[in-house]
């Protein structure tokens, strides 16, 4: 019951905050200079035709006419037309969404698989070089820019040691879409070069984008490991002789992913935002150069587009968040 | 005040690692102000010098050339500057903003407070850096242009900050009895709220300029900082990317500036925070 | 034991299958080439884009009446096989080869010629700007099935030079998946409607396209040649030098930074071809801006570009001053002219002259994602700060800033770019830079005025006498370098990156070495 109470609540603000999200960045996307009218007209194009091409988009017309368009638009589903690639922008985002779904999902498995082990590690092994190290790592991550540590690792891993591809997703076309996620398609075509052409294509970009994360991951963990080696259940546990091993994973390592869980929206929202520079050095065909592009384009659809995406996807995260927050621990249900 | 001051400095003395930091920030602030004297190559802030370009790193020219053949070294030192600006000026201007919306908020239990609120979400609900790229696309690329765009998209960190804070304060029965006898809500907010929301919004302000730092590393590093010349570090790391992996100083210079920069705030902030309210030590939020 | 035994006959067997499914899939015969694009191929209309940095398309799946070829660029005969010119110069007619097929098997006829002619008057992209200025809608007729006939609105030297463009296209196909009076526009971006060497089998517009060899071209086809062709868009530089040194690509764009044609040369199974090109890079200058306006200010702009720091240092010597608006190696430039040098003592006494005071920051503009034209911008910013003036510098991506040069009022004070060869002629760098009535192209942004220039040029366009364009286009590159219309900067060589057991490669100025129908492996 509570949680139907938060879940419409937060559905009661969520309408109107996207709304002003969109006011904002409409106003933000009209201002931007340059015109993207004369970018699709063309080099050739004589100013009476490029006037003709504004009419006909409906780019003359005033302001917040174009903005109720938009948004009555917007509520049939109807995202409008990429003004630069001039197909409907859903289908633009729709065609990217997988590429960044598939970099996010490789970054977040990569700072979990190796955060959360390292978190435990360090806060057992409290105090020792190893932690000392690790604590040292985990300030670099929310210390080194992610674009320069994109730059350094292709300059290691890409062009001196020859390991990895230097950008993109995959050299060429890909295999039979299925999924939209290369690794996944590859499998099922059971093309094995394709599959492993699209995983050293993975691996920098996931490495750079899971850094940062990586880095809270383990502060995180270990300060949770922390909390919980000093209650007073596991004093408890210990007093009565049971084996260290038995402790850390029944009762720290469970208390650890708890709170892990709920620090996955943090994550998501560093790796949403991490996801823009990253795609960006690396050329990743995903929503972030989409946006980068959408703005430097002056492609007010495509801002738009990936505004409404991307303030959407944020908040039902946030929400899913609480909501799971509330069930995990009562403790932390928000008043 | 002034005692509590000392002994949030002595028991900083005792935090190595902000310590540390705090020697970072000092050498950066060190290297802004005396880039003229510390700098082997003051001319070349401006100077190219075309057939010296891509040099590496040797006695004369510490951290190699660029492409111009301007000495790096010296460069960066003029960069600090850049980013010394940025950074104060954005977070000042976040804290200007932020607060008093915060306060207002946090104070009044209105339709104000519940809209202020809506506003700072809608600012937080996109990346800020998408949002700061647009904002600067738009105004076209300078240092003001990227100060604004900073400031605009950093203050609800602090609104909400505050906002919390008020709230939680105002339960304290020491504001509900000052209240009570009388006090103005303007004499009630500055001289009791704010004083004991001081520390975390300290907190905030240092870890908030290593963030600035990054975003604004990243919109020169996209184009959208101030024009060349300038020597701003995102920007040249961006212009070093065609020559590598030759010139690899070119790229590496500028990326350990910025690294250590706001690794300084970053310990500082956390050394701060360890001091200044030990309650906090466990949420360490992002940005 | 048996079940150790067990074990390992299972095994046996697994592997033994394993290897025979390994073998059974066929070896693949088909010879492949994959060329790294610096541009991403957005659109396969062959009429609505006519630059160098998609031409791909147009090489290879498309054919023209003439076709420009090798360097120097010579005019040849293609879908068309000969010419004639009536007296007057205004009525080209052409007879087309016969059997000539498109890919899905129907005959090329004069009406495909004059419907694609008429497609891009009526679509206004690509090369419409050119052909617009030399034939009227409605006035190209196609005689019987195998003569095309073209009536000019004045005489025009360079027509036969931009036939090429016309690119054929199926008339009777595009009609079918015509909509809403596209002519076919919209399923031509993704599709094929050509006669060309190879058709389209795969596209992408984000990675790029692949094509197959077409048998049945008219071109007979030689003893070896390349079955299956891609084009990819690989926006980094980097990557596309690194891809040239793995063997991920076999060919990639000529105009690379010079040390990464360092790098290649360097590479074991890389060759570099390198040709002389005609690509001019210069500032324009706004001509009717104050100070602009001013012969003096403009001198002393053109004394304050370092042309040795950048040609020889920044660019290594990789490529070759050239001081007027004509690339070096055409007919046409006066090869008594010196030009502008890097001297800033002459630059102050110009100055010194000026009527016009430069009391404002210059505008120095440049093109977003050309490192090159950064550098350019930025070498000219500080000549001219060292004679005291102030700049500012300003970047656009191409697109916009092809929108601001259409007009006087909106054009930089000063900005950096190339132009290529669209078609091998004078008229297409100084007829089309400096012709007042060009004012409002991307090319004239200097928007200059000169009636003697006009005149000049307009003798040079009329004219099909060698001899009597060739004066015409040497006096008017006096009259323009004296009065300091541009800063010309250099024209460039190509050094191509090609695979090294590549042969075949017919490099063309027009087509930079793309048309693949000639390339095979040893």
């Amino acid at each position: 019951m509570r949680i139907l109470a938060l879940l419409l609540r937060r559905l009661a603000w969520f309408i109107p905050t996207l709304l002003g999200l969109l006011a904002i960045t409409f106003v933000i996307s009209r201002v931007i200079p340059g015109d993207p009218v004369a970018l699709i007209a063309g080099d050739t194009a004589t100013p009476a035709q490029v006037e003709a091409l504004r009419r006909q988009l409906g780019l003359d017309r005033p302001l917040p006419v174009q903005f109720v368009t938009y948004v009555t638009q917007l509520v049939r589903g109807d995202m409008g037309t990429s003004l630069y690639t001039t197909r409907p922008i859903a289908d633009d985002l729709a065609s990217r969404l997988p590429a960044t779904i598939e970099l996010t999902l490789a970054a977040m498995a990569f700072s979990i698989l190796i955060g959360i082990p390292l978190g435990v590690v360090s806060a057992l092994w409290r105090n020792s070089v190893l932690d000392h190290v690790l604590r040292v790592i985990t300030v670099s991550g929310l210390a080194i820019a992610s674009f320069w540590l994109g730059i350094m690792l292709q300059l290691l891993f890409a062009m001196r040691l020859g390991w990895t591809p230097l950008n993109g997703r995959l050299q060429g076309f890909p295999p039979t879409t299925v999924t939209g996620l290369y690794l996944v398609d590859s499998v099922l075509a059971w093309d094995w070069t394709a599959f492993s052409m699209a995983l050293t294509h993975l691996a920098l970009p996931a490495a750079t984008l899971a850094f940062p994360a990586l880095a809270t991951l383990v502060r995180f963990t270990r300060a949770g490991v922390l909390d919980v080696m000093q209650s007073n259940s596991v004093l408890y546990e210990h007093a009565m002789g049971l084996p260290r091993s038995v402790i850390v994973w029944k009762y720290i390592l469970r208390n650890a992913l708890t709170s892990t869980v709920t620090q996955i929206g943090l994550l998501f929202g560093i790796l949403l935002a991490g996801a823009v520079v990253t795609e960006t050095v690396f050329d990743w065909p995903g929503i972030g150069t989409y946006a980068v592009n959408s703005i430097i384009r002056s492609d007010y659809n495509g801002v738009m587009g990936f505004t409404v995406w991307a303030g959407a996807i944020f908040m039902i995260v946030n929400v899913l968040v609480d909501i799971a927050q509330g069930f995990i621990d009562p403790r932390a249900r928000p008043s | 005040m002034v005692s509590g001051a000392w002994f949030v400095l002595t028991r900083l003395c005792r935090d190595r690692s902000a310590m540390i930091g705090l020697i970072l920030i000092l050498a950066l602030v060190l290297c802004a102000l005396l880039a003229p004297v510390l700098a082997t190559h003051p001319d070349d802030l401006f100077e190219l010098h075309p057939a010296k370009r891509l040099r590496a790193p040797s006695a004369e020219h510490l951290m190699g050339t660029d492409r111009m053949g301007s000495d790096i070294y010296s460069r960066l030192l003029f960069g600090a500057r850049i980013t010394i600006l940025i950074g104060i000026i954005a977070v000042g201007a976040s804290l200007v903003i932020g607060v008093p919306i915060g306060l207002l908020a946090g104070y009044y239990h209105s339709w104000v407070s519940d809209l202020l609120m809506r506003v700072s979400d809608i600012f937080l609900a996109v990346p800020q850096v998408v949002l700061a790229i647009a904002i600067a696309q738009t105004l076209g690329p300078s240092l003001p242009n990227v100060i604004l765009a900073l400031s605009v998209t950093y203050w609800p960190w602090f609104a909400r900050l505050v906002y919390a804070e008020t709230r939680s304060l105002q339960n304290e029965v020491f504001v509900e009895s000052t209240a009570a006898l009388g006090a103005s809500p303007f004499r009630l907010v500055v001289l009791h709220v704010l004083p004991s929301i001081a520390s975390p919004i300290i907190v905030r302000a240092s870890i908030g300029m290593g963030f600035t730092i990054l975003t604004a590393a990243a919109l020169g590093f996209l184009g959208l900082g101030p024009p060349p010349p300038t020597p701003e570090w995102g920007r040249t790391i961006a212009e070093s990317r065609e020559f590598l992996p030759d010139a690899w100083w070119y790229a590496l210079a500028p990326g350990l500036a910025i690294f250590l920069t706001v690794m300084g705030f970053n310990l500082l902030g956390d050394g701060l925070r360890d001091v200044l309210d030990p309650r906090l030590r466990r949420d360490r939020g992002r940005g | 034991m048996t079940h150790a035994r067990a074990f390992l006959a299972l095994a046996a067997v697994f592997l033994v299958a394993i290897s025979l499914m390994a073998m059974a899939s066929p070896a693949s015969a088909a010879t492949r080439f994959v060329f790294a694009n610096e541009s991403n191929y957005d659109t396969l209309d062959p009429h609505a884009a006519f630059d160098v940095g998609r031409v791909a398309v147009r090489l290879n799946l498309y054919d023209g009446l003439y076709r420009w070829r090798d360097n120097p660029a010579v005019l040849q005969p293609w879908l068309a096989e000969s010419h004639t010119v009536s007296a007057d110069g205004l009525t080209y007619t052409f007879k087309l080869r016969q059997g000539a097929k498109f890919h899905d098997g129907a005959e090329v006829r004069a009406e495909d010629v004059r419907w694609s002619a008429e497609r891009i008057l009526a679509l206004k992209k690509g090369a419409a700007s050119l052909l617009a200025t030399m034939i009227a809608p409605n006035s190209t007729k196609a005689l019987d099935k195998h003569t095309v006939q073209f009536t000019l609105t004045k005489p025009a030297a360079i027509f036969l030079a931009a036939v090429p463009e016309v690119h054929v296209v199926n008339s009777a196909l595009l009609n079918k998946h015509e909509k809403d009076g596209d002519w076919g526009g919209a399923w031509l971006t993704t599709n094929d409607a050509g006669s060309g060497s190879y058709q389209l089998s795969r596209y992408d517009p984000v990675i790029g396209f692949i094509a197959k060899r077409f048998a049945g071209h008219f071109m007979p086809w030689g003893p070896k040649y390349i079955d299956e062709i891609e084009f990819r868009h690989i926006k980094e530089d980097n990557t596309r030098v690194l891809g040239m040194i793995k063997g991920d690509y076999q060919g990639t764009g000529g105009y690379l930074p010079i040390d990464q044609v360092k790098r290649l040369r360097d590479a074991p199974n890389v060759k570099i071809v390198e040709q002389e090109s005609m690509r001019i890079m210069m500032f324009q200058i706004n001509n009717q801006r104050p100070p602009f306006n001013d012969v003096n200010v403009r001198r002393a702009i053109s004394y304050a570009f370092d042309y040795d720091g950048f040609n020889k240092d920044i660019l290594s010597g990789s490529v070759e001053r050239n001081p007027v608006p004509i690339p070096n190696n055409l007919w046409g430039v006066p090869k008594d002219v010196k030009g502008y040098s890097y001297d800033l003592d002459k630059a102050k006494q110009e100055l010194a002259k000026a009527k016009a005071k430069v009391d404002r920051p210059i505008t120095v503009a440049y093109l977003t994602g050309f490192s090159q034209t950064e550098q350019a911008a930025t070498v000219m910013a500080n000549g001219l700060r060292k004679l005291g003036l102030e700049t500012k510098l300003t970047s656009e991506l191409w697109p916009t800033m092809v929108d601001k040069m259409k007009k006087p009022e909106t054009s930089p004070d000063l900005v950096v770019y190339w132009i290529s060869t669209y078609y091998a002629d004078p008229h297409n760098w100084i007829g089309e830079m400096f012709h007042s009535g060009q004012w409002g192209t991307f090319k004239a942004s200097c928007f200059y005025k000169n009636p003697r220039v006009d005149e000049l040029l307009d003798v040079a366009l009329k004219s099909t006498d060698r001899k009597v364009r060739e004066k015409a286009y040497q006096d008017a590159a006096r009259i323009v370098v004296e009065e300091a219309g541009g800063v010309w900067i250099y024209n460039t060589k190509y050094f191509g990156p090609w695979a090294k057991n590549l042969e075949g490669i017919r490099f063309s100025p027009i087509g930079n070495g793309q048309e693949m129908r000639w390339v095979y492996y040893q």
